[in-house]
């Protein structure tokens, strides 16, 4: 019995340490954040390359054109609607399994999208009045996820992501939190 | 497994405050002060069968410090609300709200709408370019009564106006100082 029991560890670990090395030599990976695509219609896309010593560098690029977000920011709920954001990222694994692992990241962020503010028109020949006035934004943000990733078959991923951070330079017209939360599926090669 | 659901649980959490609760649409408000734009048109003796009439007539364009053209400011609103309510006196210590049907309102201009207290609408003429409101509200029993403009609101001796401004126009909130309150914010009068 202690036999079969070692046995059965044995090609456990073999064929642990075997996934972890077809993994370890595909260096690159594609994702797609389907939580984002469902709740926020949020077109949102990454890329990861693998380094040495369980770095790995990306890069995160959002689009987004929410109708309750367009019809909320329209009817004077909120004063800005984010519309894209690029978000570079580095990451580092915290578990040794190479097939499934946590992980922590750093990522920056250049944002923007729509602004809008109620002005007070004056100093015409006619009396004052308000006015909504319209304008772009865009902004820079640090910030820090944790997160999950598992692999499949060697090759497909699955990936929850949990971060926020915080808009840094232009923060009267931006949102002041940028989040990163999402369901990514990707494709390791 | 218990990392992937906490893991899960911290999305929730995160996704949920990301929702938008401010429903009040706090982003198109503007407030303004300006007195003395609904006055209660007393008498010095009220008898049943008799009307208290309450009233508005403001020109487009206020003097909130500087002349400010409200019209024009809310996207051409052609309605400013605000609400007031008629008590009587049914013991020493306890007021009870009046209502009557709309139709028993006497209605010269605006429109009103009578529940647990009286909805006021200004409504714009677009020939004198005002606001206009002038509606009467029957007394019909012996008593002492009190009006205040308290409902929904704070103050003690203003009026609350408020633009019904449509969905993409700023609205104006008209805070208007009223002469006929006393200090604690009501007019009494009693009716014979």
């Amino acid at each position: 019995m202690k036999k079969l029991l070692c046995l059965l560890l044995l090609i456990s670990f073999a064929s642990q340490a075997q996934e972890s090395s077809i993994l370890a030599d595909k260096k690159n990976e594609f994702r797609i954040d389907v939580l984002s695509a469902i709740v926020w219609q949020k077109a949102s896309l990454s890329y990861e390359r693998f380094l040495k010593n369980d770095f790995s560098i990306g890069a995160n690029v959002n689009f987004s054109n929410s109708k309750k977000l367009n019809d909320d920011f329209d009817n004077g709920y909120r004063n800005n609607v984010p519309k894209f954001e690029i978000n570079p990222y580095v990451r580092y694994a915290l578990s040794k399994s190479k097939s499934r692992y946590y992980f922590a990241e750093i990522f920056g962020s250049y944002n923007g999208g729509d602004y809008k503010e109620i002005i007070h028109v004056s100093g015409m020949a006619m009396p004052d009045y308000y006015t909504i006035r319209k304008s772009k934004y865009t902004d820079f943000g640090l910030g820090g996820s944790l997160g999950y990733k598992m692999y499949f078959k060697e090759s497909f991923a699955m990936e929850l992501i949990v971060g926020f951070g915080s808009n840094l330079t232009n923060r009267d017209k931006s949102p002041d939190v940028i989040s990163r939360v999402g369901i990514n599926l990707g494709y390791r090669f | 497994m218990k990392e992937i659901k906490k893991l899960l649980i911290l999305m929730v959490i995160l996704i949920a405050t990301s929702c938008d609760t401010n429903d009040d649409g706090f982003y198109k408000n503007i407030f303004i002060d300006v007195p003395n734009l609904v006055t209660i048109e007393t008498q010095n003796n009220y008898n049943v069968g008799d009307y208290l009439y309450v009233s508005a007539n403001f020109y487009r364009i206020l003097n909130d410090g500087a002349l400010l053209d409200v019209y024009q400011s809310t996207g051409g609103a052609r309605q400013f609300v605000f609400s007031y309510i008629i008590e009587k006196k049914i013991s020493e210590t306890e007021w009870q709200v009046v209502t009557v049907n709309d139709n028993q309102l006497d209605i010269n201009s605006g429109t009103a709408q009578n529940g647990s207290y009286v909805y006021g609408i200004c409504e714009y003429n677009e020939t004198s370019e005002t606001y206009e409101y002038n509606v009467g509200f029957p007394l019909l029993s012996v008593g002492n009564y009190r009006l205040s403009f308290g409902y929904n609101s704070s103050s003690t001796n203003s009026v609350e106006l408020r633009s019904l401004s449509s969905s993409k126009n700023p609205i104006i909130n008209i805070n208007s100082l009223t002469s006929n309150l006393d200090g604690t914010g009501y007019y009494y009068f009693n009716v014979n």
